[in-house]
C-alpha cells in the first residue's frame, strides 16, 4: 500500500467503501477450463451475421472500430495520391478545380474525423477494460451504438464523393463558403449532417471512457497507480466532452442556417462567419490533442516495456496531461491570427500557444530518459517510436514557429502549414499508433508476425514522409498557398511539388505494405507465446488472443499485474466465474479503486443498430431536404430510446454477490451511484459546454459583430415575462417532484411525486411552446435566430426530462421502484435540474437583452 | 474524487481566468472602454488588471492549499496549482504590456 493510497483513502472517507483497502482475500482456485466455457458461453457473440448486428462486446466493437477507420484511412490515402499526382506539374489536368476542392476536403476530413478519431476510440474501447482490470467497458449497447453511428455516417460522406455531392469547402468548412449562397448544393449538407452523426460516436466513446477509466479499474486500484494509459486516456475523453460540443453547436447552427434561413453567421443581419471560426476551432485545435493523447499513452506504456524498465517521471507525466488538458483550450485563435484580431488577445493565444510546448516536453524527455535508463530494444514498435520522435519533434518545433504573431502572418494558409500539421499529425499520431498495433497484435490475434515485413514498411513510411513534408516547408515559404490545383505562373514550386509527389506514393507503398503484414500476421503468424513482450500490465494477465471476457476472475491487490495470469484463470481473483448467467464487472470508487457494487451489463442485442438507423433516418431526411417529416426520425428515435429503458432495471429485489471470500456486493440496481448515474453526470459536462458555446455565441454577436443592436423587439414583454417565469415554476415543481420521488421511494405516496414530475414537466414544455409562438421572426436578425436556438435548446431537455418522468412514473406504477431500487429517478433529477438551470439562465439573458 | 479535484484546481481557475479576461477585453473594446479614463489609465485596463491581480492572489492560495499527502499523490497536486498560477502569469500577461482594441 502506497502513501499515495493512503492520501486517497483520507481524502475519499466519505465515499461509502464497502471494503478495507488492500484486504481482500483470495477466492479457492477452481478448474479453469469450467470457468472459462461458463463464462465464454454468457460473452462470446451470437455466431453468423446476427453477431455483427447485435454485438456489444467492447473487443469485438473495439476491433471493428479500428478495423473500420484503417478503411476509411486507405480511402483517405488514396485521395491524398490524387492529390499529389495533380500536384505533381503546375499544369494538372489530372483533376478540375470542382473535383480537386472536393478531393482535398474529403481528405482531410476522412482523416480527421472518420480515421483518427474512429481509431482512438476504437483503441480505448478494446484495450481499456484489459489494461484497468475489467471485463467490459461501462456501457457496451453505447459502445455499439457509437460504431453504427459512424459505419452509417462515415459511409454516407465517402458514397457522397462518387456521386459528386462530396463537401468541397475544405475541412474546416468556413462560412460565408460554404453559405447557401457560395455553395447551393447539398456538398455542406454532407458534411455538416455527416460528420454530426459521427460526432455522435464519439460522445458516447467519451462518456464511455470517463465512467469506465473512473469507475471499472481492478479492485483497489487508485488513480496515483493507474496504467498511464488510463491518465492518458482520461484526459482524452474529458476534452472531446469538452471539445466536441462546440464543433457540434456550430454545425447545428450551419444547417439551420442553410435550411431555414436562420442568419447566425451572416453579416447582413447580424451574425458573423468569424463565429463560426470560433466555434470550430474551439474544437479544432484540442482536437490536435484529443488525437495526440491516446497515441502519447500507448508511448508512455510501450517504451518501458522495449527498454526493460520502468517509466521515468510517473507524476510528472500525469501533471503533464492536466496541463495539455487544460492549455489546449486556450490556443484556438492561433488559428486565426490574420482575421484582424487585437494585439492583446493575439498576445493571449500566443503566449498559450508557446506555454502547451512545456509539458510535451515534459514528455518527450520523460521517454528519452526512460530510454536512457534502460536498455533498448529496437523491435518494431521501437522503431515506429523513433519515427515519432524523429518527426513530432519537428512538427512541434515548427508549431511554436507557427506560434509566433509575425511568423504565423508570413506562414497563414501556404503549404508550410500543411507540412507542419502533418508532422504533427502523422509523427505524434500515425506513428506511435502503428507502433501500437505492432505492439498489441499478439493480444488481437494472438499471433507473432512474419518476420521482415514490418520493418520495411516501417522504412518505406518513414523515408516517404519526410520526403513529401520535408521538403513541403520550403514549398510554402518560398510562397505557395494551400488549395491550390494548379501553379501556371510559378514553376519554381514545380520540381518541390514533384518530390513531394514521388515520395508521397514510396509512403504510400509503405502504408500498403504494413497493412499486408497485419493481414499475414492474422492468418499465417505462427501461435505467439503468453505475454511475448514481458509486460507488466493486466491487459498481458490473460490467454492470447484475448477471451471475450478478458479475466475468469477479476484483478484485486492480489493479483496486480501481468504475472497474476494462473491465479485469475483459477478463479482466484474477484467475482469468478457468470455464476448467475449475466455479465458482470465490479465497480470501484473513482479515487480509491475501493469495489462498491457489481454492475450487470448489457448482453447481445440489436437495440443499439435499430437506434443508429433511427437516428440515421432523421440526417437522411435532413440531407434529402425534407425538413417538414424529418421531426419522424426524431419520432423514432425517441421509441427506440425508450426501448432502451424499458429493458433496464428490474421488479425485484436480488441478494449482493459473492466477490471474494467476506466480500458481498449489492447489485447495481440497488444502489444510488450506478455507472449510468456517473454516465449521465459525464453527460451533462459535454451539455453544458454546448450551452456554454451557444452563450458564447450570444455574447460575441452582441459585442463583435456589426448590425447590431438588432431591430426592435415584437415580444411582449410583461405577457412573456410571465409565462416565462411559469414555465421556470413548473420546472421547479418538477425538480422538486423528481428529489421526493426518490425520497419517498418506499411510501405509497411515490406515484403522487412521479405524477405530479410528469405533469409539471408536460407544463413546462408547453409553456415553453407558448413563447417559441411569441418569439419574433428568426430569420429577421442574429439575436431572433439565436433566441430561437437557446428556446430550442430548452425544449429539447425538456423532452428529456419528460421521457425520464415518464418512465419513473411507469416504475412506480409496475413496481420497479423500492426501498432498495431508484430506477431512473437519480437520472431524472440530474436532467430536471439542468434543464432548470439552464433555463433560467437563457430567460435572464434574454431579460438583460431587452432592458439594455 | 476530491484528490483529483485538488490536482484539477489550479488549471479550472486558469480556464475560468483565461475566460474573463478574454471576455472582459472584448466587451470592453465592443462598449469603449478605452474611452473612459481611470485614475492614470482607463476602465478597459483597470477591469482586465484587478480580474487578473485578484485570479493571481487565488492562485497563491492554491499554491499554498491544495497539495495534499505525500509522494505521487502530492507532486500531481502540487504540479497542477503551479500549473495553474504559471499559466495565468504568462497567457495574461499582455494585459499590462500591449494595447488593448488596436
Amino acid at each position: 500500500m502506497t502513501d499515495a493510497t493512503t492520501t486517497l483513502e483520507q481524502d475519499d472517507a466519505r465515499a461509502q467503501p464497502s471494503v478495507k483497502a488492500a484486504d481482500i482475500a483470495a477466492n479457492p482456485p477452481q478448474r479453469a477450463l469450467r470457468l472459462h466455457r461458463e463464462l465464454d458461453e454468457v460473452w462470446s457473440d451470437l455466431p453468423g451475421w446476427r453477431g455483427f448486428f447485435t454485438s456489444v462486446n467492447h473487443g469485438t466493437i473495439g476491433l471493428r472500430f479500428m478495423a473500420t477507420a484503417f478503411v476509411f484511412f486507405a480511402i483517405g490515402g488514396v485521395l491524398a495520391m490524387l492529390i499529389r499526382a495533380q500536384l505533381a506539374t503546375r499544369n494538372g489536368v489530372f483533376l478540375d478545380n470542382d473535383l480537386y476542392s472536393q478531393i482535398f476536403t474529403m481528405h482531410g476530413s476522412i482523416m480527421m474525423f472518420l480515421f483518427a478519431i474512429p481509431l482512438l476510440e476504437g483503441l480505448a474501447l478494446w484495450l481499456l477494460p484489459k489494461i484497468l482490470g475489467a471485463r467490459d467497458m461501462a456501457f457496451p449497447r453505447l459502445s455499439a451504438l457509437g460504431y453504427f453511428c459512424y459505419l452509417f455516417g462515415g459511409t454516407v460522406i465517402v458514397l457522397s464523393l462518387l456521386f459528386g455531392a462530396a463537401p468541397d469547402g475544405g475541412w474546416f468548412m468556413y462560412v460565408p463558403l460554404t453559405d447557401k449562397t457560395y455553395s447551393p448544393g447539398v456538398n455542406a449538407d454532407v458534411w455538416l449532417l455527416g460528420v454530426t452523426f459521427v460526432e455522435i460516436s464519439a460522445m458516447a466513446a467519451a462518456v464511455e471512457i470517463t465512467v469506465t477509466i473512473l469507475r471499472c479499474r481492478a479492485a483497489n486500484m487508485p488513480l496515483t497507480r493507474m496504467p498511464l494509459m488510463g491518465w492518458y486516456l482520461l484526459g482524452t475523453s474529458v476534452m472531446m466532452l469538452v471539445g466536441f460540443p462546440p464543433l457540434i453547436l456550430g454545425s447545428i447552427l450551419l444547417e439551420v442556417q442553410r435550411a431555414f434561413d436562420w442568419p447566425f453567421f451572416d453579416v447582413g443581419r447580424g451574425g458573423s462567419p468569424m463565429l463560426w471560426q470560433h466555434l470550430f476551432w474551439l474544437f479544432g485545435h484540442p482536437e490536435v490533442y484529443i488525437i495526440f493523447l491516446p497515441a502519447a499513452g500507448a508511448l508512455s506504456t510501450i517504451i518501458p516495456v522495449l527498454s526493460r524498465t520502468k517509466i521515468l517521471g510517473y507524476g510528472a507525466l500525469v501533471a503533464a496531461v492536466i496541463g495539455l488538458v487544460f492549455l489546449s483550450f486556450g490556443l484556438w485563435v492561433h488559428h486565426m491570427f490574420t482575421v484582424g484580431i487585437p494585439h492583446m488577445a493575439l498576445a493571449f493565444f500566443s503566449a498559450a500557444s508557446a506555454l502547451v510546448a512545456v509539458p510535451t516536453a515534459v514528455q518527450i524527455f520523460a521517454w528519452i530518459g526512460t530510454m536512457w535508463e534502460g536498455r533498448v530494444q529496437f523491435r518494431l514498435p521501437m522503431l515506429y517510436i523513433m519515427g515519432f520522435f524523429a518527426t513530432f519533434v519537428m512538427g512541434g518545433l515548427t508549431g511554436v514557429m507557427l506560434a509566433m504573431v509575425p511568423f504565423n502572418w508570413q506562414a497563414h494558409d501556404t503549404h508550410f502549414v500543411v507540412a507542419h500539421l502533418h508532422y504533427v499529425l502523422i509523427g505524434g499520431f500515425v506513428f506511435p499508433m502503428l507502433a501500437a498495433v505492432a505492439y498489441w497484435m499478439p493480444l488481437i490475434c494472438g499471433r507473432w508476425r512474419v518476420r521482415g515485413l514490418g520493418e520495411a514498411a516501417f522504412w518505406l513510411i518513414f523515408i516517404g514522409f519526410h520526403g513529401t513534408f520535408f521538403i513541403m516547408h520550403l514549398t510554402g515559404l518560398v510562397g505557395m498557398p494551400r488549395r491550390v490545383g494548379v501553379y501556371p505562373d510559378n514553376p519554381e514550386w514545380e520540381w518541390l511539388n514533384l518530390i513531394s509527389s514521388i515520395f508521397g506514393m514510396i509512403q504510400s507503398a509503405g502504408f500498403a505494405l504494413f497493412a499486408f503484414d497485419v493481414i499475414m500476421q492474422w492468418m499465417f503468424g505462427r501461435r505467439s507465446w503468453r505475454n511475448p513482450w514481458q509486460a507488466p500490465t493486466l491487459e498481458w494477465a490473460m490467454p492470447l488472443p484475448a477471451p471475450s471476457y478478458n479475466f475468469a476472475s477479476l484483478p484485486g491487490p492480489r493479483q496486480p499485474d501481468a504475472g497474476s495470469i494462473l491465479p485469475l484463470a483459477r478463479g482466484e481473483g474477484l467475482l469468478p466465474g457468470a455464476p448467475r448467467g449475466w455479465r458482470e464487472t465490479v465497480v470501484v470508487e473513482p479515487g480509491t479503486g475501493r469495489p462498491q457494487h457489481v454492475a450487470v451489463l448489457a448482453s447481445n442485442t440489436a437495440l443499439p443498430v435499430a437506434t443508429s438507423a433511427a437516428i440515421g433516418s432523421f440526417f437522411a431526411m435532413m440531407l434529402a431536404g425534407f425538413y417538414w417529416v424529418a421531426p419522424l426520425g426524431i419520432l423514432a428515435t425517441l421509441i427506440v430510446a425508450w426501448k432502451w429503458g424499458a429493458i433496464m432495471g428490474t421488479d425485484r429485489d436480488h441478494p449482493p454477490a459473492d466477490v471474494a471470500p467476506g466480500i458481498r456486493l449489492p447489485l447495481h440496481w440497488q444502489v444510488r451511484n450506478t455507472l449510468a448515474y456517473t454516465g449521465a453526470v459525464a453527460l451533462l459536462v459535454a451539455d453544458a459546454t454546448l450551452f456554454a458555446s451557444l452563450l458564447f455565441g450570444v455574447g460575441f454577436l452582441a459585442v463583435v459583430a456589426p448590425n447590431w443592436p438588432a431591430p426592435e423587439s415584437g415580444i411582449a414583454t410583461w405577457p412573456m415575462l410571465a409565462v416565462s417565469l411559469g414555465a421556470l415554476a413548473a420546472m421547479a415543481l418538477g425538480t422538486v417532484a423528481s428529489r421526493l420521488a426518490e425520497q419517498r421511494r418506499a411510501d405509497p405516496s411515490l406515484r403522487v411525486w412521479t405524477r405530479l414530475g410528469l405533469i409539471s414537466t408536460g407544463a413546462g414544455l408547453v409553456l415553453l411552446g407558448v413563447i417559441g409562438v411569441w418569439l419574433d421572426d428568426p430569420t429577421r436578425h442574429a439575436r431572433d435566430a439565436l433566441r430561437g436556438a437557446t428556446l430550442g435548446f430548452a425544449v429539447v431537455h425538456g423532452v428529456i426530462a419528460l421521457m425520464l418522468a415518464l418512465r419513473a412514473d411507469l416504475d412506480a406504477r409496475t413496481g420497479r421502484i423500492s426501498a432498495e431500487r431508484r430506477g431512473a429517478v437519480p437520472v431524472w433529477q440530474l436532467f430536471q435540474l439542468f434543464w432548470l438551470g439552464t433555463s433560467a439562465v437563457s430567460l435572464a439573458l434574454i431579460l438583460v437583452q431587452e432592458v439594455l | 474524487m476530491v484528490w483529483l479535484l485538488r490536482a484539477l484546481a489550479g488549471p479550472v481557475l486558469w480556464a475560468a481566468l483565461f475566460s474573463l479576461v478574454y471576455a472582459l477585453h472584448g466587451t470592453g473594446c465592443g462598449l469603449g472602454w478605452t474611452d473612459r479614463p481611470v485614475l492614470f489609465t482607463d476602465l478597459h485596463h483597470i477591469a482586465m488588471w484587478v480580474a487578473w491581480l485578484a485570479g493571481l492572489a487565488l492562485h497563491v492560495v492554491l499554491v499554498l492549499t491544495m497539495p495534499v499527502g505525500s509522494g505521487r499523490a502530492r507532486t500531481v497536486t502540487a504540479a497542477g496549482a503551479w500549473i495553474g498560477l504559471v499559466a495565468s502569469v504568462f497567457t495574461l500577461f499582455p494585459v499590462v504590456v500591449t494595447s488593448t482594441c488596436f
